[in-house]
């Protein structure tokens, strides 16, 4: 598989920067909750493609790398999920999601 | 294959091929002002993302990452819109704010994290050319979930169930108050 692959890891990392710089980006210009969830999700997928790259590269073979990313994604779906029931209810109450203008929790 | 002196492997083709639609399908999803519409780019990009992990030799996960992230998370993302936008009230349009300066402080991070990529020269010292052939299949996954890594999978068990009551509770409609 050496010869014949011909990708070199920096292709990955380089991929998954792209992917993570992106996802902040929309972190950063999106207002409403859900936008700003999309661009969580981006970023966490760009660290589990750096995770799992390592996890097959290293020159001491290693499963850790797959692992990690299981837990990653297990993490992710349980955000996802709180996170989305906080924004139906922020949106019962307020009638919008913009992540600035929310004052649920104001004293 | 050869290609004006450059030998190019189906690897390559292959990468260039779903680095590209992974890239392009987070960018629509971040720029994309239609809520909806970046959410289904958002299963796009996490679908080529699946894609890669078939190349890195990590069959399991990709299978995954496509039940998972593009099956479970995007559906519930998309239900989710459709519950706070309620039949277009607010509409699904959103503007995009500071894009200058925040693809000003994107760019200024990607530097950051390219020149660390491209300078490390501890990188060249532990990592092989291509993915080594360990066994990375199911077995291998599930002998690392069920002897290591046994108490962080009982705890993310543990997380899960708290998740599915918390988000039940949380996302409860309050019949007193209502």
């Amino acid at each position: 598989m050496h010869s014949a692959y011909g990708i070199p890891i920096s292709w990955y990392l380089t991929l998954s920067a792209v992917l993570f710089c992106v996802g902040l980006f929309g972190m950063m210009t999106r207002r409403s909750a859900i936008g700003m969830l999309l661009s969580i999700e981006l970023m966490l997928n760009a660290a589990n493609i750096n995770l799992v790259a390592f996890g097959s590269y290293l020159k001491m073979a290693t499963i850790a790398g797959q692992v990690f990313a299981i837990f990653v994604i297990t993490l992710a779906a349980a955000e996802a999920a709180v996170g989305l029931a906080v924004v139906i209810n922020i949106y019962r109450l307020e009638h919008h999601i913009d992540a600035d203008k929310i004052s649920v929790m104001k004293g | 294959m050869q290609i004006l002196g450059f030998t190019i492997t189906g690897y390559q083709i292959a990468f260039v091929a779903l680095a590209g639609l992974t890239v392009v399908a987070a960018i629509m999803t971040v720029l994309v002002p239609n809520i909806l519409r970046a959410a289904l780019f958002l299963g796009l990009a996490l679908f080529g993302t699946a894609g890669l992990y078939v190349l890195l030799n990590a069959p399991f996960l990709a299978a995954v990452q496509v039940m998972i992230y593009v099956g479970a998370i995007t559906t519930m993302i998309i239900l989710a819109i459709f519950l706070s936008h309620r039949v277009m009230k607010i509409g699904f349009l959103q503007a995009i704010y500071n894009p200058v300066l925040a693809a000003g402080a994107a760019g200024v991070m990607f530097l950051f994290l390219f020149i660390t990529v491209a300078n490390s020269r501890w990188l060249k010292a532990i990592v092989a050319e291509g993915p080594t052939k360990a066994n990375a299949g199911v077995e291998a996954v599930a002998q690392a979930l069920l002897q290591p890594y046994v108490f962080p999978f009982e705890l993310a068990s543990v997380v899960l169930l708290a998740v599915l009551v918390g988000a039940i509770v949380i996302a409860k409609e309050d019949t007193e108050d209502a």
